[in-house]
């Protein structure tokens, strides 16, 4: 059976269902919709960043092996006090006493650093200190100030816990890996708000954001679907001018978005994978959805009111605009479907959750707009008197208008439509990938201050992490860890490095009567030996096992650094890369840290995209060359596309929109939602040709076709909630998928259709 | 009267119990002690990963413990280290340490009681001597281990401790008093440790044998074998000195 014949006969089956059984179709939808979206109590909302990259990346792999060996590196900073007032005083430091006492109460907190929790090493008249460097809570002015002068003359330390002029204090907490980062940071938060009352307080660390972008995510999608609905209701009803028919519609999309997140919930609880969990980059996901669902929705009804504007007998109306439409909505969906499958191969997992679930999504639109709507259609009595059914839209006049234009200057009208194409293009050039955090959140909000706090006033949050696997005992092997620590220092970003030759030196140092002359590391093994067993006895080992493991085997080399741009990072890579193979011999060494996944998360944004932007189109020209039978037609479905990501990738050069994981996507949702234009307009084109219909035929294709193009993009405007959206990435999307419709609906209806004009000919004649 | 004879009996029947688990720490804290202990610990320490550490050290102690001596004899990167310690009633202890290959002593702090002694999962507070008078006692419903009753006891830090536990729970051989096995529970009252107790009998003193001490939330574990036991060989006090700690004795 050929699959045209086997096409129709689901075609016959589905009309049948929506009109002979349209009771019990719409039954059968109601429930399994709410059967998959039970899934939804198992969705969890997780903004890892390390999560979202693959398995088997070597920055991931030693980031792991270090969250095992020296404790989890995910931190909360907490920097508290009070502008323009020193922090060392009675009260600030009975505060910072106080909060690490309720914080080691908390079952989320597993380890809390800050100046009373650490311990201080000193020779007092030759007597070997090892003590808290906060001994009490309620200190006296001589106590206070002995602990400014140690920090004084401990540099490093200081850093790392005082602000630059002294009026902030830093707390740096390490969560239980057993709960959610999510409840670890509502704990932390929790007790920060009850003790730092009298405070300023800013809160970063990867602990932090990756905790409080859940509870950002949920109020932002739930904001943003809002938005979108009342977008795309307005701008529907305006044209259809019936309410049942919104409503229809509208039942479509809350239908798909239930079965989406339903699917995704599901598809968590039975895989466990991170793949399905949902991240920041998901935030679009209900809008695109949203959108893709609207679309064969207005395809449908918009249809449906011509042929009974005509036929006047809604049923006979009905299964017209299904004969027609099936096709056309099948091959939307399937080519949507293909190109959001691409993601399936994408090197970051969340996008292959995103891929998976968005097309079962589509799917679903899909089966709701081919059987259940029509089944919809069928029990409502409507009323063919009416002005929405009655008369023409103001989208219907102006595409009249359009298709004037366009086929009376097919030519120039293409020459202008790429001319614009290639000056957008340019701006490809000035594209940049950057995938900070800090970049996501607006100027002036909560994070983004505490984040540049951070970044100005203590060390800064971002982390390079420097595993070696070595006799951390052997003094060759301290000295040269020293070493590349001081060439780390020399990039002005990088604030403080620290590892355990550090606290080797200073060891050193006070055995040696706090002769400065001797904060070195000692030639000899033994003395190091000495020098850790010294420690053993009088100071908690347990201090040193972020820096060393148990054995003495491997070591960690942890440095702080500023914000760096995609560039600095590159560069800072690289040459770290070269020092470590240039002085290491046979020494193992693995780099990692924030540092090391951005530049690890940019070459995969760039490979995913290209993968992504190249897999789809290659798709959507064989499925359109498959259905149409021929190969031209596939390259003129994703002319308008191609047209669209080239104008996308250029503009957002011209404006400095960053790529990065969120608004790599941007690619696959514009092929996926543009391609359905294209194909509406071939199908009907193709469908005027098997009906022999030989004059006007472009004219009388645009005519059809241009007014629920026209609709579709313009209440796809939906994708203007997400500029409204808190994160950065997710607005651009929003302004860029905007900009996206007017490009591949006019591109359709501009290029594509002064193209099949120009080549009608070779069209018709081949 | 019903309500009286109540009162009375609860009142008396309280009283018994405290008297009871009093007097089983009596029992404990007067049992007979050496004058002076010498002996060989081969401390093995177990992580989480079941990666192992294992010290063997030579230790001479005299006033239970109260000053000792202690030199290590392996590994053989920690070989000649050696350390005193003089506990103090009132005032803190001493603690000095010779660095052998700085030719150096080194007074060192004395310690925070909850801080571990050399990475093991022994404190410095469970090292140290216990006085009865620091604890509270409550006598709890006797336990059944390996087919043996044993007391059980719970000893409560008095606050002026400053103890790092909220409460020790001991099993408590009937005839020797000798502590078999304790849970000991951390300040928010969360098991933090189990430890076990072997003993050996030399010369009618109850001398420990082997410690086993496994911390519950880190899953660290630290086995102490005490060997080569000598007790009573009139141990001077001016042998816990400087001069003493340069060099390993022979016996």
């Amino acid at each position: 059976m050929s699959y045209n014949l086997l096409f129709q006969k689901i075609q016959k089956w589905f009309i049948r269902q929506s009109l002979e059984h349209a009771k019990r179709t719409i039954f059968i939808s109601i429930s399994l919709t709410l059967l998959v979206g039970y899934g939804m109590r198992f969705l969890i909302i997780d903004d890892d960043l390390m999560k979202m990259l693959p398995k088997n990346l070597d920055s991931r792999k030693s980031w792991e092996s270090i969250q095992q060996e020296f404790g989890s590196t995910e931190s909360i900073y907490i920097a508290f006090g009070n502008k323009s007032k020193s922090v060392f005083n009675k009260k600030d430091l009975e505060t910072s006493w106080d909060l690490v006492k309720k914080l080691r109460k908390l079952n989320s907190v597993n380890n809390i650093i800050n100046l009373s929790t650490i311990t201080r090493i000193d020779n007092v008249d030759g007597f070997l200190e090892i003590k808290q460097l906060q001994e009490e809570a309620v200190l006296n002015k001589t106590q206070i100030e002995s602990i400014q002068d140690y920090l004084n003359k401990n540099l490093k330390t200081k850093k790392k816990l005082v602000s630059k002029n002294e009026s902030f204090l830093l707390t740096i907490v390490n969560p239980n890996t057993l709960r959610g980062l999510n409840y670890f940071r509502d704990d932390v938060v929790g007790v920060c708000s009850e003790v730092l009352v009298d405070y300023k307080i800013h809160y970063s660390g990867t602990a932090y954001i990756t905790g409080s972008i859940p509870q950002l995510i949920r109020k932002d999608v739930k904001f943003l679907i809002q938005i979108g609905l009342v977008i795309m209701i307005s701008i529907l009803f305006i044209n259809l001018r019936n309410i049942a028919a919104v409503l229809m519609i509208l039942m479509v999309i809350v239908f798909s978005l239930t079965f989406m997140i339903g699917s995704m919930g599901w598809l968590f609880r039975f895989t466990g994978s991170d793949k399905f969990l949902f991240a920041l980059l998901n935030t679009s996901m209900p809008i695109i959805l949203l959108t893709i669902a609207n679309s064969d929705g207005v395809h449908v009804i918009t249809k449906y009111f011509k042929e009974i504007r005509f036929l006047k007998e809604p049923k006979k109306a009905l299964v017209k605009t299904m004969e027609t439409l099936h096709l056309p909505i099948f091959l939307t969906s399937i080519t949507t479907i293909g190109a959001f499958s691409t993601m399936a191969f994408s090197p970051l997992e969340p996008l292959v959750g995103y891929g998976i679930c968005i097309s079962l999504g589509i799917v679903w639109a899909w089966v709701l707009s081919s059987v259940t709507l029509p089944a919809l259609i069928i029990l409502q009595k409507w009323d063919v008197e009416s002005k929405g059914l009655r008369t023409v839209s103001l989208f219907e006049v102006l595409i009249d208008r359009l298709s004037n234009t366009v086929l009376k200057y097919p030519k120039n009208m293409l020459i202008s439509g790429l001319f614009i194409i290639f000056i957008s293009f340019v701006g490809v050039w000035s594209l940049k990938v950057d995938v900070n955090l800090s970049s996501f959140f607006k100027p002036g909000s909560e994070i983004r201050e505490s984040m540049d706090f951070m970044d100005q006033e203590m060390t800064g949050t971002m982390d390079l992490r420097i595993r070696l696997e070595a006799d951390m005992k052997d003094p060759s092997i301290l000295k040269k860890v020293d070493t590349l620590q001081q060439f780390i220092e020399k990039n002005e970003l990088i604030t403080v490095t620290n590892s355990i030759s550090d606290a080797v030196k200073q060891m050193h140092r006070i055995v040696m009567d706090d002769s400065l002359v001797y904060e070195t590391i000692p030639n000899e093994k033994e003395k190091i030996n000495n020098l850790f067993s010294m420690y053993s006895l009088s100071g908690t080992i347990d201090n040193f096992s972020t820096l060393v493991n148990e054995e003495y085997s491997s070591g960690l080399i942890t440095s702080f650094s500023q914000v760096m741009s995609t560039n600095q990072v590159f560069s800072f890579i690289e040459k770290i890369s070269f020092y470590i193979s240039s002085k290491f011999d046979n020494v193992s060494i693995d780099i990692t840290g924030m540092i090391v996944v951005i530049r690890d998360m940019v070459i995969l944004i760039i490979k995913s995209s290209i993968m992504s932007i190249l897999l789809s189109l290659l798709f959507v020209i064989l499925v359109a060359s498959l259905f149409f039978k021929r190969f031209i037609w596939g390259l003129l479905a994703v002319l308008p596309l191609s047209g669209a990501v080239l104008l996308n990738f250029g503009l957002m050069g011209h404006f400095g929109i960053t790529l990065n994981h969120i608004t790599a996507i941007l690619s696959s949702i514009i092929i996926g939602v543009g391609i359905d234009f294209a194909i509406h307009f071939i199908a009907q084109y193709r469908m005027f040709q098997k009906n022999n219909v030989k004059k006007n035929l472009t004219r009388k294709t645009f005519k059809e076709t241009g007014y629920p193009i026209l609709l579709d993009a313009a209440s796809n405007m939906g994708f203007g909630a997400l500029l409204f959206s808190s994160f950065i990435p997710v607005q651009f999307i929003g302004g860029l998928m905007v900009f996206a419709m007017i490009s591949t609906s006019f591109g359709t209806l501009i290029i594509l259709a002064s193209l099949m004009q120009i080549i009608k000919k070779y069209i018709l004649t081949n | 009267m019903v309500f009286l004879k109540t009162i009375s009996f609860i009142f008396v029947s309280s009283f018994i119990v405290a008297q009871n688990s009093h007097e089983i720490a009596l029992n404990i804290y007067t049992k007979q002690f050496p004058d002076d202990l010498t002996n060989t610990m081969n401390m093995k320490l177990v992580n989480s990963k079941n990666k192992i550490r294992n010290y063997t050290m030579k230790s001479r102690s005299i006033d239970k413990n109260r000053k000792q001596i202690i030199w290590f004899l392996e590994p053989k990167s920690d070989r000649g280290i050696s350390f005193l310690k003089i506990e103090h009633k009132n005032r803190d202890d001493e603690m000095k340490m010779w660095l052998p290959a700085f030719k150096k002593i080194r007074r060192i702090s004395s310690r925070k009681k909850g801080d571990s002694f050399m990475g093991s999962d022994l404190s410095y507070e469970d090292l140290s001597t216990r006085d009865m008078e620091d604890y509270l006692f409550n006598l709890k419903e006797d336990q059944n281990l390996n087919g043996k009753i044993y007391y059980t006891l719970e000893s409560i830090p008095k606050k002026k401790l400053n103890s790092f536990y909220n409460s020790h729970v001991s099993l408590v051989d009937k005839i020797t008093f000798n502590i078999i096995k304790e849970y000991s529970y951390d300040l928010n009252g969360k098991l933090l440790k189990e430890k076990e107790y072997t003993y050996k009998k030399i010369k009618m003193f109850d001398t420990l044998e082997y410690i086993k001490v496994f911390n519950v939330q880190n899953k660290h574990s630290t086995q102490i074998k005490f060997t080569n036991i000598e007790v009573n060989k009139n141990i001077s006090e001016d042998s816990f000195s400087e001069q003493n700690l340069k060099r390993i004795p022979a016996n």
